[in-house]
């Protein structure tokens, strides 16, 4: 190859000052024309926990993101409709290659989308509470009591998300930072270490809060909420000395929360037994359950409640007249659940989405008291239930006896909350017996979800896959 | 401007011509051309009729040698008319034709007989961007179609307009509802990442931005939202020149690593003022429909199902089976969905001439397009373009000046009933009921046409403009400058209006909604350039020297109403009871250049071409914005070497190779910030703030190495011509978001990834001239592509996040699979290979059989015949290719399936091709069909051949003065030959409408 060589004679030296100066001109202006202004819609990391509403902002946003994706959503993607799908709440009407079908046929595969946005969507919510712990950490800015408020209520949220990621997929790894690169090779806890870390989360979080709502409104997490979270998890830990302390600590609480007399009034917003809402996105919006479980005329097109849950209550069930209703066609007839009625949007929202609620609470404390062997307080607490519901006292004397009126309790109080009967009837061993007698599809393998197939693909440590998949 | 061709100073002339013809033919440069005009004090009007043996020939241009200033244009009729002096010397050159100088020696009329040149096709300048170069001496690899083969195509898009014709270009077809895209990928895969590998476009010098316009919840009917490549309106470009190699690319620099395709708009022709009308009309239906189960099929397929899983008792919700509808019933729901035909309309007109010094051109186009969907939905597209070309007298001062405005109005359905078509039970029931309304069939289905009122709609208006200016400050020394300006404004809205449902749901318009995105695009560029060309004895030297300085913004709004108090306010965002802005954004993209070309020629027969560019771009955080990149191309020209010059069977020879760095900076905005982005969404009275992304500051240039060699020769006085290609690119540093696992919140990471694409391959074209006599031609063009995608090196690979998605020695697109061994007798269900011998078929031990989907090879035949005043075109396209069959979940459940389904395992001993049916009780069965399509028994050989264009033309013989007319009829994908079963085999995600088969004709005018 030829080099070639540029020498300028003289004839051509003065104009070669215009590349020169070109070239100068490029490089001289070079580092400034390439710098951007942030867009508008973004804020940097810093900026972002300089101030507290901004700092509220990324942690508020995770409560949306709770009532809007993932576990705990009131949509037809939620825990609330596909758990019901997965036991024997909801008979399935769905078209062909619904995401409900493979929940109510017990057919979940590693490769399922529900189950792997379940999985993504909580652990970026978990991501987000850890991003404002490290954030309002590192601000120089905040007050101690804005830094206690914002870390308590991200624990809760951190903790609360573990607890039923456990619950569904077994041993799953605890993140404790936002460090993707350690979070990326992270290894599974067991399920006891998940359970240690999610009550040590919730003792720090207990410490943190205040007992005061930040509001007027139930839809930030206060001590009380984070109590009534620990009491579930010690009660589904077999804990029942703790489970019956945390529980009461809530049900003590009579300033704050006591049973509404009404049926019909128990999930309105603010209502007195709630212990955390979500507010629904606008106002004038109602909750995301009613617009996915009621149905207004026969034949069904996605669920209504299987024959086998309505015809187990009682006539007189308060909960069956008002929590759920019939729709007929001819002869043929369905129910929805209709605890949250506000099917439309209202002028101002009357129904909020509740996750933590007191029956729950004496539910818990019935059967910790039971476990314990105070027969006697169990079954106070389990007819405050059933009074209220308009049923006469329970009629269980020995402590299996009781237990199972619990247990049936449970699923005529809870039916649609949260997936409630799933974990109720693994806790109690009887997930088996029971659903294998409705489901035609159900194997003992079922009691877990499969870890998402990309996540075992792209994390080795995650492996291996849960049984039976 | 990219037209211009900057040669010796005293050939300005030239250039003046080549202003209006980009596909304009230069002579064998004439060494004694005068540098200064004589006064010639003699001069008188010639005039003469130049043929090409049969018939007229216009477009000759007829110059006079020395003189810069005069020359003309033949007319339609072949009529020219010109002022020379006596003993002026005449030059008559055009394209493809032999250029003719005679003496004039006095006289008055001179009538030329003009002679196809096979050769000329060598002498064609092609546009490489900052600068063309003649054919025959470019050291790159670049293809080209010009408007001769656009116009033969009924199509509206660009890509669809390049389908089949260039080697080493694979463009797919994404969906046949109008307005959606297509998929091109230049030599293949570069960047791991899949929304990376889009080629640079530009028009007229213009980078055109094609990162989407679309929002995924407006968009809904396409499978990939929407792309502002459909607002180029085929019909405006003279020619497309697809840049490939390093030699032709490392002047773009980081944008040039997916390949450069340059789109050059018409240009005016000086001469007499020409109008040229041209309308269209035509039909267009789907290629290929499913072959599906009939009603009998199904139902037995459902009954065997019930009885399988042990069911004896029809559930309610079993509809089709439980007698609720009517078992007798059979509709060909393809037919019914996407069965219709549509209708195509274009009207094009184009005014254009001018001067020696002045040349304008004015065209406008107007198309519409109805859909195969049963409702009346419609695409349409016009656009107006306007260019202007002016040099001063003394040719050193010129300016040039194009613009483009173009229009879309979409109106389709918000769903595409494709998939719904092939799903749907046969014997489902009526659309309609007896008064006309969709039935509803007392709630037991939910009719698909529902959707037919949910409507997606877009505008897109899209201006494009560009102004070069440039001035001979010194002898064969040139400035010039390119200033561009680039406006798209696009809306796009999704309906959701309530009465998409039951009306017996009682369902009000207080439950409609609407999704509406507006995406606006501003960018402007300057590129100052200086130019110099020298002669050096018997060689020659070109010098190019230039800056880049390009800012482009972006706004994107995303808003959201529901709740309307009518649905005829649906489109009214005022009227919503609740409306929200999902997202509202405005990025700013800046970038700035430096870049040099060195061109030298020796003799004519060896060639060096160094090109290099140093970029700056704000995608990159502090630190890591710049970059240099550069190519170095070397042509031989050994034909010209003396022992080949006389040789009678070879007359033209190259060898070329070129080496270089090109790069890749299609990341998106703002990615390197630490930053938390509002949602939008209120709680608690305070506005969200999400994490934008996972924080890595540290991420830089992704590199493409690219080396090409390749031989040309032409034969027979090139009535033979073959190019072969070697070409070998090599990514590193790849830009990629990495998988990350969910646990760390994210899905993934922007980073660079120390790994190594390499994709290699071979690309032939042939040209035989068959015939070339007085009445009849017949041109053949072959391209043919060899391909192979390669993942060279990947330090970690088991260990990394990807060590389930790529292998090393392997295309990045392999699929891991499983491994179908057939159906196991006992269960009857499908079995799979256990690698790893442990009794259980699992993830990923045992989905491990690697296969390629890339195809193994691709290209076209062209064919171009003529007979007297007719002309032919046709075009086929194959590709060799594997692809999965289209599957419709398990069978056995609600839904259609194919008719190959039909062969079913039902008992002990059965020898069947599908496994056992089940309703969805049977596990084994649901679990088989899920690894199923996760295995090697779903793929099949999708190799296809198509027609995919063929065009008719005849030109009436007119007796009026000036006047053509031409009568045409051209097709589209008119006729597919393939083994592939389950619809169209071009497509990139299944279930979407395939191409369109189309037919039109049409009338044009000349005068």
């Amino acid at each position: 190859m030829k080099t070639i060589k540029l020498t300028p004679t003289s004839k051509h030296r003065n104009w070669l000052v215009f590349p020169v100066a070109l070239v100068l001109l490029c490089i001289t202006s070079c580092d400034s024309f390439v710098e951007v202004e942030l867009p508008k819609s973004q804020l940097t990391t810093v900026t972002v926990f300089d101030e507290y509403a901004t700092a509220e902002g990324a942690l508020t946003d995770v409560y949306s993101k709770i009532r809007d994706q993932g576990l705990l959503t009131g949509t037809s993607a939620g825990l609330s409709y596909q758990l019901a799908n997965y036991t024997d709440e909801f008979t399935c009407y769905s078209a062909p290659g619904g995401p409900a079908l493979p929940f109510y046929f017990n057919t979940l595969l590693p490769a399922n989308t529900s189950i792997s946005s379940y999985w993504n969507s909580s652990y970026n919510q978990i991501f987000s509470a850890n991003a404002v712990m490290e954030g309002v950490q590192k601000s120089a800015k905040l007050s101690v009591k804005q830094k206690e408020q914002l870390t308590g209520e991200a624990l809760f949220i951190r903790a609360l998300l573990h607890f039923y990621l456990t619950n569904l997929y077994g041993e799953i790894p605890y993140i404790l930072t936002t460090d993707y690169q350690s979070n990326t090779t992270v290894k599974k806890n067991t399920v006891n270490e998940v359970y240690t870390q999610v009550i040590s989360d919730l003792d720090t979080a207990i410490n943190l809060l205040s007992q005061q709502y930040d509001g007027p409104e139930r839809i930030r997490p206060n001590q009380f909420v984070a109590k009534s979270l620990l009491a579930r998890v010690y009660l589904y830990d077999g804990a029942w000395a703790e489970a019956a302390n945390a529980s009461s600590a809530v049900l003590n609480a009579t300033n704050f929360y006591f049973l509404e007399n009404a049926i019909s009034t128990v999930f309105l917003k603010n209502s007195k037994e709630a212990i955390w809402q979500l507010q629904p996105a606008t106002a004038g919006k109602n909750t995301d359950e009613a617009a996915s479980f009621i149905f207004l005329s026969g034949p069904p097109t996605m669920v209504a409640l299987s024959d086998n849950l309505i015809n187990s209550f009682t006539s007189s069930d308060l909960r069956k007249s008002n929590w759920t209703k019939a729709v007929s066609k001819g002869s043929d007839i369905w129910h929805h659940p209709y605890k949250y009625k506000a099917f439309n949007p209202t002028a101002a929202s009357v129904e909020y989405s509740i996750v933590f609620r007191l029956s729950e609470q004496y539910l818990i404390r019935a059967e910790a008291r039971a476990q314990q062997g105070d027969l006697i307080g169990a079954k106070e607490d389990l007819n405050k239930i059933r009074k209220r519901a308009g049923l006469n006292e329970t009629t269980a004397v020995t402590q299996p006896e009781i237990l199972n009126a619990v247990l049936q309790e449970r699923r005529w109080e809870l039916f649609t909350e949260y997936g409630h009967r799933f974990f109720d009837l693994k806790r109690f061993g009887k997930i088996d017996s029971v659903l294998s007698a409705t489901k035609a599809g159900w194997n003992s393998t079922d009691v877990l979800f499969p870890l998402p197939q990309n996540e075992l693909s792209v994390n080795p440590n995650l492996r291996p896959q849960n049984n039976g998949y | 401007m990219k037209n211009i061709s900057f040669y010796k100073g005293g050939s300005a002339f030239w250039y003046l011509i080549l202003f209006g013809f980009s596909l304009s033919y230069t002579p064998a440069p004439a060494k004694t051309i005068l540098r200064q005009l004589q006064s010639q004090p003699q001069q008188s009007q010639i005039s003469g009729t130049i043929t090409d043996a049969t018939s007229p020939l216009p477009g000759v241009t007829i110059s006079i040698k020395g003189k810069a200033t005069s020359g003309a244009i033949s007319d339609v009729n072949g009529k020219y008319t010109l002022t020379a002096s006596p003993n002026d010397i005449v030059v008559f050159s055009f394209m493809g034709f032999k250029t003719i100088t005679i003496p004039l020696n006095g006289r008055s009329v001179l009538d030329i007989q003009m002679q196809e040149d096979a050769t000329a096709l060598q002498e064609v300048k092609i546009n490489a961007g900052y600068y063309s170069v003649k054919e025959s001496e470019r050291t790159g690899s670049i293809a080209r179609i010009t408007a001769s083969a656009i116009e033969t195509q009924p199509v509206t898009n660009v890509l669809a307009a390049m389908q089949g014709r260039m080697a080493g270009v694979s463009i797919i077809q994404t969906t046949g509802v109008p307005g959606g895209g297509f998929d091109i990928k230049i030599r293949g895969q570069n960047s791991i990442r899949t929304d990376g590998n889009s080629p640079l476009y530009i028009i007229d010098g213009v980078p055109y931005a094609t990162d989407p316009i679309g929002y995924n919840q407006t968009a809904s009917t396409f499978p990939s939202v929407t792309s502002p490549l459909n607002s180029i309106n085929p019909a405006s470009i003279e020619s497309i020149e697809v840049l490939k190699d390093a030699d032709a690319t490392a002047i773009y620099g980081s944008k040039g690593a997916n390949g450069v395709v340059l789109i050059t708009t018409k240009r005016g022709k000086s001469g007499k003022t020409t109008v040229n009308v041209k309308s269209t009309t035509g039909v267009g239906t789907v290629t290929k429909f499913m072959k599906l189960m009939n009603t009998e099929e199904y139902l037995a397929m459902r009954r065997q199902a019930f009885s399988n899983d042990r069911i004896t008792t029809y559930p309610q919700s079993a509809y089709d089976v439980n007698g609720t509808w009517d078992q007798n019933r059979y509709t060909d729901w393809q037919k019914e969905f996407i069965g219709g035909t549509a209708q195509f309309n274009d009207v094009q007109g184009v005014l254009s001439g001018g001067s020696n010094k002045t040349q304008f051109l004015l065209s406008s186009t107007y198309h519409t397009e109805t859909t195969v969907f049963p409702s009346d939905f419609i695409y349409k597209k016009g656009g107006a373009q306007f260019n202007m070309n002016h040099s001063s007298e003394d040719n050193k001062f010129k300016f040039t000046f194009s613009t483009g405005y173009n229009l879309q109005n979409n109106d389709q359905p918000a769903f595409d009933l494709t998939a719904s078509s092939r799903s749907l039970a046969p014997n489902a029931p009526a659309l309609y009921n007896e008064d006309g309304k969709l039935n509803w069939e007392n709630g037991t289905w939910q009719n698909p046409l529902r959707f037919m009122v949910a409507k997606f709609k877009s505008k897109t208006n899209d201006l494009v403009s560009n102004a070069v200016i440039s001035y001979e400050i010194f002898p064969a020394v040139v400035l010039k400058s390119n200033f561009g300006f680039t406006d798209l404004r696009h809306t796009e809205t999704r309906t959701s209006p309530s009465t998409i449902y039951n009306p017996s749901f009682n369902l009000t318009s207080s439950n409609s909604s609407i999704y509406f995105n507006t995406t606006n695009r501003q960018s402007w560029i300057i590129e100052p350039q200086l130019n110099w060309e020298k002669e050096l004895g018997t060689s020659k030297i070109g010098v190019l020297l230039g800056g880049t300085f390009q800012n482009q913004n972006t706004t994107r709004l995303y808003q959201f109403g529901s709740g309307f108090t009518s649905n005829s306010l649906l489109y009214d965002l005022a009227s919503a009871t609740t409306a929200r802005v999902l997202f509202s954004d405005d990025a700013q993209y800046k970038y700035q250049a430096f870049f040099g070309r060195i061109n030298y020629n020796w003799n004519e027969r060896y060639l060096f071409n160094f090109t290099g560019r140093r970029d700056g771009s704000s995608r990159f955080g502090p630190g890591k914005q710049f970059a240099t990149f550069g190519a170095i191309g070397m042509a031989w020209l050994f034909s010209k070497e003396n022992f080949l010059k006389e040789n009678s069977w070879l007359s033209f020879g190259k060898l070329r190779a070129s080496y270089g760095t090109t790069g890749n900076d299609q990341i998106g905005d703002y990615q390197f910030l630490n930053t938390y982005t509002s949602t939008g969404i209120l709680y608690d009275s305070n506005v969200g703030l999400q994490p934008s992304r996972l924080f890595n500051p540290n991420f830089g240039w992704e590199i493409n190495k690219k080396l090409e060699a390749a031989i040309e020769a032409g034969f027979f006085n090139d009535r033979l011509f073959l190019t072969a290609a070697w070409y070998q690119n090599r990514s590193s540093n790849q830009l990629v978001g990495i998988p990350l696992p969910g646990t760390t919140g994210f899905q993934t990471l922007q980073a660079n990834l120390d790994a190594t694409v390499e994709n290699a391959g071979w690309e032939f074209t042939l040209r035989t001239v068959n015939f070339s006599t007085k009445n009849f031609n017949w041109t053949t063009n072959l391209n043919l592509t060899f391909a192979q995608n390669k993942l060279l090196r990947y330090p970690g690979l088991e260990t990394s996040t990807n060590s389930q998605k790529y292998r090393i020695g392997q295309p990045l697109n392999i699929e891991l699979l499983y491994e179908y061994t057939g159906i196991d007798p006992q269960k009857g269900v499908y079995q799979f290979k256990d690698i790893n011998s442990d009794g259980a078929i699992t993830f990923p031990n045992d989905k491990q059989t690697a296969v390629d989907l890339n195809p193994q090879y691709f290209g076209g035949i062209q064919n171009q015949l003529s007979y007297k005043n007719w002309k032919l075109d046709f075009l086929f396209q194959f590709v060799k290719q594997e692809k999965r069959n289209y599957t419709i979940g398990f069978a056995g459940q609600m839904t259609n399936q194919p008719a190959r389904m039909a062969d079913s395992w039902q008992q002990l001993g059965d020898d069947a091709t599908e496994q056992i049916y089940t309703t969805g009780a049977n596990s084994a069965a649901v679990t088989a069909s899920s690894l199923y399509n996760q295995s090697t028994g779903i793929l099949t050989d999708a190799s296809f051949i198509r027609l995919k264009n063929i065009a008719l033309s005849y030109d009436l013989p007119l007796v009026i003065q000036n006047t053509k007319c031409q009568i045409i009829f051209q097709g589209q994908n008119l006729l597919t030959l393939s083994s592939y079963k389950d619809g169209d085999p071009e497509f990139i995600t299944a279930g979407f409408l395939p191409p369109l088969k189309i037919i039109t004709a049409g009338i044009q005018l000349t005068f």
